[in-house]
């Protein structure tokens, strides 16, 4: 197909919209907005529906609904909006319900800034809402990437029963980039969900489908919960990505997700001009993280140490740490907020790092 | 005389990067310039973000009494009034994308219609998802005369893929502005493109013997609007 010039927001939203999404339901906030509007223009068009709820909280409790009847269904926000969906999103995790969330980072705390970070990697993979949940999250590095990721997006919700969420900085949502799409293929089996509540007659012979997430009776809860954490493991063992660059005999190694680490990529150009051998491990799923991965990198015998790169004040990091469980030093260059690191700072560190 | 040049078109269609374009000419060719940043739709990616060079160059910017503070207050600045009546010889509109960014303009109608010249051009890139086929064009450009109260007067060929931007973009580009102005009878005042696809697109139309009443000038862009990120690999993105 032709290439076309479009917004990260724009992509995503005609992506998911090829992956056979007809339900959108949101509130607006910068720097997402990009996504309902492209909604509200397309979905009526596709036989979709289009709805800017009155609140966040109303919006996740929308998309609650619309996946127990079966529907393929998403949000999208950025990071404040994100936080006041995450009540919903427990209960969507706890009722095993699919769908995609896309939260385009701006800075934080609080209302923070509309410019892009990446302070949200903690809300993402380590809960954000209440109880023992995950969501598999996805972060993509470009514009294409996040196309690419959207189709299978919908599809992993489908076939683990569970939310997902697409984690991009909110540079991802705002820049333009010539993207191509392919015609949405499902390279899963998607299970038929005969969970879904879409109306009961009694000669299916089949039970009521209640789509629930109170458990009042401790054994009920309890076998809820490992499934759940059984599930869990299934997508652990069987979902996790992350790409490996130029890490063949590096010395140093810098760990990355999301825009940032095109601007690792940049610096390892720029390294290997002085004879500087650096690779990049980036996860393309920050949960489940990447952790034997980066482990085995940054534990090669070649490798002298590791540099954690974050628009944050090193969230990522302690799951980088975590892998490498002391066995190298893992090193953290990035700042809370905004402020966005040029490739020449990422330089700069690796030389002192090698000085030292 | 005051010539007054108001950009509108698709969000994302390359008017503030055109917008810049003009006003950094004009005011190296002696011209005294005004640039009017009036986008109250998107806080990102206005013309005002290059509000420094402007000002250096002689420029004179006006731009939203909010823009570029992180503040999302769509807000029309009030001394927009003075360029009808100060004594700039070129005044430029860049104004929101999309017919929603176009109504900024509306409340200027009688200003407008006291000038002397007054040029509106509409910027396509056919590139861009809404304005990608003949009927999205039309019915954008009829939207959007009806909100700004104004008639469009030129076409701006502006196809475009960014960084990817190569002679048979712009030759697309032709096409859908030739059929554009077959159908409304606007003539194309420009095609505008960087150095290397431009020059290329100028070949390749002698080769296909394109009709130039369809390209107008053939405008070279520099690109004031280049982002950090373009840089953030230098392997390709």
């Amino acid at each position: 197909m032709a290439k076309k010039l479009m917004k990260g927001c724009e992509a995503v939203a005609e992506a998911a919209i090829q992956a056979g999404c007809r339900f959108f339901f949101g509130y607006p906030i910068t720097p997402q907005n990009d996504i309902p509007e492209y909604m509200s223009a397309r979905l009526p068009k596709v036989g979709g529906c289009f709805l800017q709820a009155e609140s966040e909280v109303a919006a996740i409790n929308m998309v609650y609904g619309a996946s127990g009847s079966g529907a393929r269904v998403m949000t999208s926000s950025s990071s404040p909006g994100v936080s006041l969906k995450m009540e919903g999103i427990s209960y969507l995790a706890a009722a095993e319900l699919p769908c995609v969330i896309v939260n385009m980072m701006r800075g934080g705390p609080g209302l923070g800034s509309i410019q892009a970070s990446q302070g949200d990697y903690f809300q993402t993979t380590k809960g954000g809402g209440h109880g023992d949940y995950h969501v598999i999250a996805l972060a993509p590095s470009s514009v294409q990437e996040a196309i690419d990721l959207m189709q299978d997006a919908f599809d992993l919700a489908d076939v683990y029963r569970t939310p997902v969420m697409m984690l991009a900085d909110g540079i991802i949502g705002q820049m333009m980039e010539p993207v191509e799409f392919h015609p949405a293929e499902s390279k899963r089996v998607l299970p038929e969900k005969t969970w879904a509540a879409k109306g009961w007659d009694a000669a299916s012979g089949r039970p009521r489908a209640i789509i629930n997430s109170l458990y009042i009776e401790t054994e009920e809860l309890q076998e809820l919960n490992d499934r759940l954490q059984a599930r869990y493991d299934a997508i652990k063992a069987n979902e996790t990505r992350c790409e490996l660059y130029n890490c063949d005999n590096a010395e140093i190694i810098l760990t990355a997700y999301g825009t940032i680490s095109r601007i690792c990529k940049s610096a390892i150009a720029l390294a290997a001009q002085e004879g500087i051998k650096v690779g990049l491990v980036r996860p393309i799923t920050i949960w489940p993280f990447p952790t034997q991965e980066v482990h085995d990198v940054i534990c090669a015998p070649n490798v002298k140490a590791a540099l954690n790169v974050e628009v944050s004040a090193g969230q990522m990091l302690e799951d980088v740490r975590l892998a490498v469980n002391g066995e190298k030093t893992v090193e953290f260059l990035g700042r809370p907020g905004s402020f966005v690191p040029t490739a020449e700072d990422i330089l700069n560190r690796i030389k002192e790092m090698r000085r030292a | 005389m005051k010539a007054t040049t108001v950009l509108i078109g698709n969000f994302g269609s390359g008017k503030s990067e055109l917008a810049l374009n003009l006003a950094m000419r004009s005011v190296r060719g002696g011209s005294s310039t005004v640039l009017v940043d009036l986008d109250i739709i998107n806080p990102y990616f206005r013309s005002a973000e290059r509000k420094h060079m402007l000002e250096q160059n002689g420029v004179k910017l006006i731009y939203p009494t909010y823009a570029m503070t992180g503040v999302e207050s769509p807000t029309v600045p009030p001394d927009v009034y003075s360029v009808f009546i100060d004594e700039h010889e070129t005044v430029l509109f860049d104004v929101g994308g999309d017919p929603s960014g176009a109504v900024a303009l509306g409340q200027f109608k009688r200003n407008f219609d006291e000038l002397g010249q007054l040029h509106v051009l509409c910027v396509v890139n056919c590139m861009r998802p809404f304005s990608a086929t003949l009927e999205q064009n039309l019915t954008m450009m009829a939207q959007i005369q009806t909100r700004c109260r104004l008639a469009i007067t030129g076409i701006v060929n502006n196809a475009n893929l960014s960084y990817e931007t190569t002679p048979q973009v712009i030759a697309e580009g032709y096409s859908m502005v030739e059929r554009i102005s077959r159908e409304t009878g606007i003539p194309v005042v420009m095609t505008s493109g960087m150095k290397a696809p431009l020059s290329g697109f100028v070949r390749l139309a002698r080769e296909l013997e394109l009709d130039p009443s369809y390209m107008g000038e053939t405008y070279e862009i520099e690109r004031y609007m280049r982002r950090d990120w373009e840089s953030f690999t230098t392997l390709g993105i």
